[in-house]
């Protein structure tokens, strides 16, 4: 079966005043499935975030090829990548970064309204899904760090993208938190067959996964099952 | 940059205005010279026999009689000539006498001294000739001419000569020594002034004029405090999260308060000392459209560009400060107030701002209802009416947070109409960022407001001119030029006979003083123009006439409000013959002066005065005569062949209108300059939005907005900012034009101005709206474009 996303020997050098600095990545090769959950797992500064931004399409490599769905990235050019991102991927970041003046709700209902599906109730039932019924009128600032990051997820999950992309999902909450949320993501991605690729630096969480890929310096240097 | 714009505006009006004003007290205060006094009739002017009496007057130190008239040029400018006795008035105007010149000033009756600064930009040198409508004149040397206004010096006997006056004199300035003595003996027939009453005579020419600059010097530092106002807000709203990590790192109330105040005043000072220097060049341009009204409606005046001053720079630094610390007071004391955790949240949104903005819409509907009472007290001073446009200007200004929240919902529909989802996002960016976005609509509200409201009165006014035109200027020929040339009663006996002739009106224009306030006194043809003309009267029509070709008098809408006079009272001129009491028979409406005309028949005029000049004459030729057009150009031929200026119905109204166009240039430039300043405003809004929402752009990125998305919406923000400033503007212009109509000109100059509603200014502004929105977008959508695509959360 093809797989849903394919990285052949990619590399990302950041420039540093003019100059070339140790690479970010590699020559990194990946493939995973549809449906898959997969750690990414490795310290800070491993490359997790820029893997995680390749991947997404935010960042372009400086030499190698991701493929999406069997669509190549580059070639996709930056509109394309743009449209993938707006349907067929969801991002969850470590410090949630929900817009600050929108509602949990608005800020779910961005997100379903940009794919193209500008429908309340998927907004609303996503939120309910998450558990914060009740909640939906509150501003980040008013949710603790935990009902952020549930909204980040409801966000995400909203538009039913094939691909989950989180960031240190759990980085920012406490371990009981941290695993009701990473419950609540995984449950949800398997519910839907939906890909989920998580960046961490916890061990811990690679217990929810599938696989755990990991990251050292650049490269992906084994893989667990 | 913002903070100098507004310095800039504010300063360039200030500057402009004082300069002009003091060019004018300068030239008054040269023409003195020593005198300690004038003497002159009436009106007209007066015997040359008299400086034989005056010889033998005890109190007189020293006299100098002068011919005082104007000349044009061959550009049309209008200069002052003196006409003086070298010899006499070597004792008071020592300056002017000192120049050197030759005998032929005394005998060459074509020779004429000419001021330095007016002989350089004629390009002329001694020994040059000199081209004026009353021929060619030679010059034979110039002189220092300290004062801004512009002056020919001429022998007296030539110049009696040049202007058809053998044996008058227009007044006799003199050095008394005795004050109370001297009057005794000559009050009779004669008008004496003191140096000082006559400075406070020309002086309150300009009053109105004075006013009204100094009204727009007030709204030119009012839209300026106001733009820099946002901008040092936005200075401090923008860090509300470094305040935050600074208490967090240990730094107190007062420190922090102490660093942010050293960097809006650091800020307040560049920026105030920058719009110094550009205020400064700003107030050169504004200085010569001021001259221009000046010499246009009073007396040719050519100030010289202000002289930079260290003085101007201070005070620009001082208001950039006093701005910049008013803007930055309020979110300053807030900030410090809030506690650390709080404010390291950054931008959230706040359940507050709908309470914030109900409580500042209160306090504006307040302004607003304080300002409607002061306007409908019955006898309010034109400062009140001042007041109150401010006032309107501020409580409007209020009510711009409540307005965004209540139109949101109509904004959203109309953004999303023009532009989808970007336009929707827009709208609720604008009604979340309340705290920036209010600020920038009310000054941009402001600017428009006041390019409606002054398009507004000046559109009325025109129609009201116009109106007044149809109704008093209804010759078909008017023959001679008031500010310069006279008709020669010659001329009109010639004319007066010619054969299918409806009639002449032969009028006459001069300044005298009534109750120590100049005013003008009109002569005419009573029976002519109540044969021809229809007056506009307060009360009653036509008839009103009758009384006036029997003695009576009419007076203008101005006099009347000037001086309480009504139909049916008395009023008393000092005539040649002593005090001449006139019944006033009915007020008219009139825009010829603001000080108020008193109009009466030639008649009357000669047995108060006995003053035979005529300033022009309007011909009348009865529409059923079928040669009418044959006649007309008989009598131009006759008028042309004597050099006297012709101008039919259409030409001389055509020129009143260019002189009203030219008027209003200040007014047109202070409605720019406003607009340019908001422009700044909403720029600087945008520009401060985009720059706060960097990391939400990164946001606005992973979940799939476009470039062009994200452009787009910081479009919508701006168009929707203007939009909602012009929807504001609609009703604040219209009432700011009410006042300006129906109580500042009022007040300021005593006439009526009809209020014409027109489309013009409404139209202007929202193109204006549309136009600068679209404009201050532009550079935060070119950062958008640039950045944008590569913009990424990173939380490594």
């Amino acid at each position: 079966m093809k797989p849903l996303i394919r990285v052949v020997d990619l590399w990302k050098q950041y420039e540093k005043d003019g100059q070339d600095s140790l690479p970010a990545l590699q020559g990194t090769n990946l493939e995973v499935a549809a449906g898959e959950i997969v750690a990414l797992y490795g310290k800070s500064g491993s490359g997790k975030t820029t893997m995680l931004n390749l991947l997404a399409g935010l960042d372009r490599p400086t030499k190698g090829r991701v493929e999406i769905e069997g669509q190549d990235l580059e070639a996709l050019g930056e509109e394309g990548r743009t449209r993938l991102r707006r349907e067929r991927l969801g991002f969850i970041f470590q410090f949630f970064n929900l817009l600050p003046t929108l509602t949990a709700f608005e800020n779910v209902f961005l997100s379903v309204e940009l794919a193209g599906k500008p429908n309340p109730e998927v907004a609303q039932k996503a939120l309910w899904a998450v558990g914060l019924k009740g909640k939906e009128g509150r501003f980040p600032h008013e949710l603790s760090g935990g009902e952020q990051q549930r909204v980040a997820i409801a966000r995400a999950i909203a538009k039913e993208p094939a691909i989950i992309l989180a960031d240190e999902p759990t980085g920012n909450l406490d371990t009981r938190t941290g695993d009701q949320v990473l419950e609540l993501l995984t449950g949800r991605c398997r519910e839907f067959g939906t890909t989920l690729i998580m960046a961490t630096h916890s061990r811990l969480t690679c217990r929810f996964t599938d696989r755990m890929l990991r990251m050292v310096d650049g490269i992906v240097i084994e893989e667990n099952s | 940059m913002g903070i100098a714009c507004g310095v800039a505006a504010a300063v360039g009006m200030a500057v402009s205005a004082q300069t002009a004003l003091s060019s004018f007290t300068q030239a008054v205060e040269f023409l003195k010279g020593r005198a300690t006094h004038s003497m002159e009739r009436p009106a007209g002017p007066m015997d040359e026999n008299i400086l034989k009496k005056l010889m033998k007057d005890s109190t007189i130190e020293a006299f100098s009689p002068v011919i005082d008239r104007r000349i044009a040029l061959r550009d049309g400018e209008t200069v002052r000539l003196l006409g003086m006795d070298p010899f006499l008035d070597r004792a008071i105007r020592p300056e002017l006498v000192r120049s050197r010149f030759d005998l032929s000033f005394l005998l060459d009756e074509r020779s004429v001294l000419l001021d330095s600064k007016l002989a350089t930009q004629l390009g002329l040198r001694p020994g040059d000739s000199l081209e004026t409508s009353r021929g060619t004149l030679r010059v034979v040397a110039t002189f220092p001419n300290p004062s801004s206004e512009p002056i020919i010096l001429m022998d007296i006997a030539h110049a009696q000569r040049l202007f058809g006056l053998p044996g008058q004199l227009d007044r006799v300035d003199l050095i008394i020594t005795d004050e109370s003595v001297f009057r005794s003996r000559w009050a009779v027939g004669f008008r004496i002034q003191s140096s000082h009453q006559r400075r406070a005579t020309l002086s309150d020419m300009l009053r109105a004029f004075r006013l009204n600059l100094q009204a727009l010097s007030l709204l030119a530092l009012f839209v300026g405090v106001f733009l820099v106002y946002n901008t040092a807000m936005f200075a401090v709203v923008s860090r509300r999260k470094d305040a935050g990590i600074l208490r967090s790192l240990g730094a107190n109330r007062r420190e922090i308060i102490f660093a942010f105040l050293a960097e809006i005043l650091l800020l307040g000072s560049l920026g105030g000392a920058l719009g110094g220097i550009i205020g400064y060049f700003l107030s050169r341009f504004l200085t010569a459209l001021m001259a221009g009204t000046i010499s246009n409606l009073y007396f040719f005046l050519q100030p010289t560009a202000p002289d930079w001053s260290w003085g101007v720079l201070l005070l620009s630094i001082l208001l950039g400060c006093a701005a910049s610390f008013l803007g930055g007071f309020f979110p300053l004391a807030e900030l410090v107030r809030v506690d650390p955790g709080q404010a390291l949240q950054g931008r959230t949104a706040s359940r507050r701002i709908k309470k914030s903005a109900w409580k500042a819409a209160f306090t504006g509907l307040g302004i607003l209802g304080a300002s409607l009472v002061i306007l409908n007290t019955s006898d309010i001073q034109v400062y009140v009416g001042f007041a109150s446009s401010f006032g309107l200007l501020i409580g409007a200004s209020l009510l711009t947070g409540l307005t965004l929240i209540a139109l949101g919902p109509g904004l959203k529909w109309t953004l999303r109409r023009l532009s989808g989802f970007p336009g929707k996002v827009a709208a609720g960016n604008i009604r979340q960022n309340l705290g920036r976005t209010a600020v920038a609509v009310a000054a941009f509200m402001v600017a428009l407001s006041m390019s409606v409201g002054l398009g507004s009165m000046i559109g009325s006014f025109r129609q009201s001119l116009i109106w007044w035109m149809n109704t008093q200027l209804q010759a078909d020929l008017f023959i001679g030029k008031i500010s310069e040339m006279e008709v020669p009663e010659s001329f009109y006996e010639e004319i007066k006979s010619t054969p299918g002739l409806g009639g002449i009106d032969t009028y006459r224009n001069v300044q005298i003083v009534y109750q120590e306030t100049p005013i003008y006194v009109s002569a005419v043809d009573a029976s002519v123009l109540q044969k021809y003309t229809s007056f506009g009267w307060l009360k009653g029509g036509n008839e009103n006439w009758e009384p006036v070709k029997k003695g009576a008098a009419i007076v203008s809408e101005s006099f009347y409000r000037r001086f309480g006079v009504q139909a049916g009272d008395q009023i008393t001129l000092n005539g040649v013959h002593g005090p001449a009491q006139l019944k006033v028979a009915a007020v008219f409406y009139d825009y010829t002066s603001e000080h108020g005309v008193v109009m009466m028949d030639r008649s009357t005029y000669l047995k108060i005065f006995s003053d035979h000049t005529i300033n022009s004459l309007g011909i009348f030729v009865d529409a059923e005569n079928p040669h009418s057009q044959q006649l007309l150009d008989e009598i131009k031929r006759k008028a042309r062949s004597r050099n006297l200026p012709v101008s039919t119905r259409d030409q001389l109204r055509g020129n009143i209108l260019n002189v009203f166009d030219t008027t209003f240039a200040v007014t047109r430039s202070m409605r720019v300059m406003a607009i340019v300043v908001a422009f700044f405003g909403i720029a600087g809004a945008l520009l401060t939005l985009f720059m706060e929402r960097q990391r939400e752009f990164g946001i606005y990125r992973a979940l799939g907005f476009s470039t062009r998305q994200v452009a787009g919406m910081t479009l919508m923000e701006g168009l929707g900012m203007g939009l909602v400033s012009f929807l504001l503007s609609i009703g604040v212009g219209t009432a700011l034009a009410w006042i300006l109509i129906r109580v500042i000109n009022l007040r300021s100059f005593n006439w009526t101005i009809f209020y014409y509603p027109a489309w013009e200014p409404y139209l202007l502004a929202v193109a204006t709206a549309i136009l600068a929105s679209l404009g201050a977008a532009a550079y935060p959508i070119w950062k958008v474009y640039r950045t944008y695509p590569q913009m990424q959360i990173r939380e490594e």
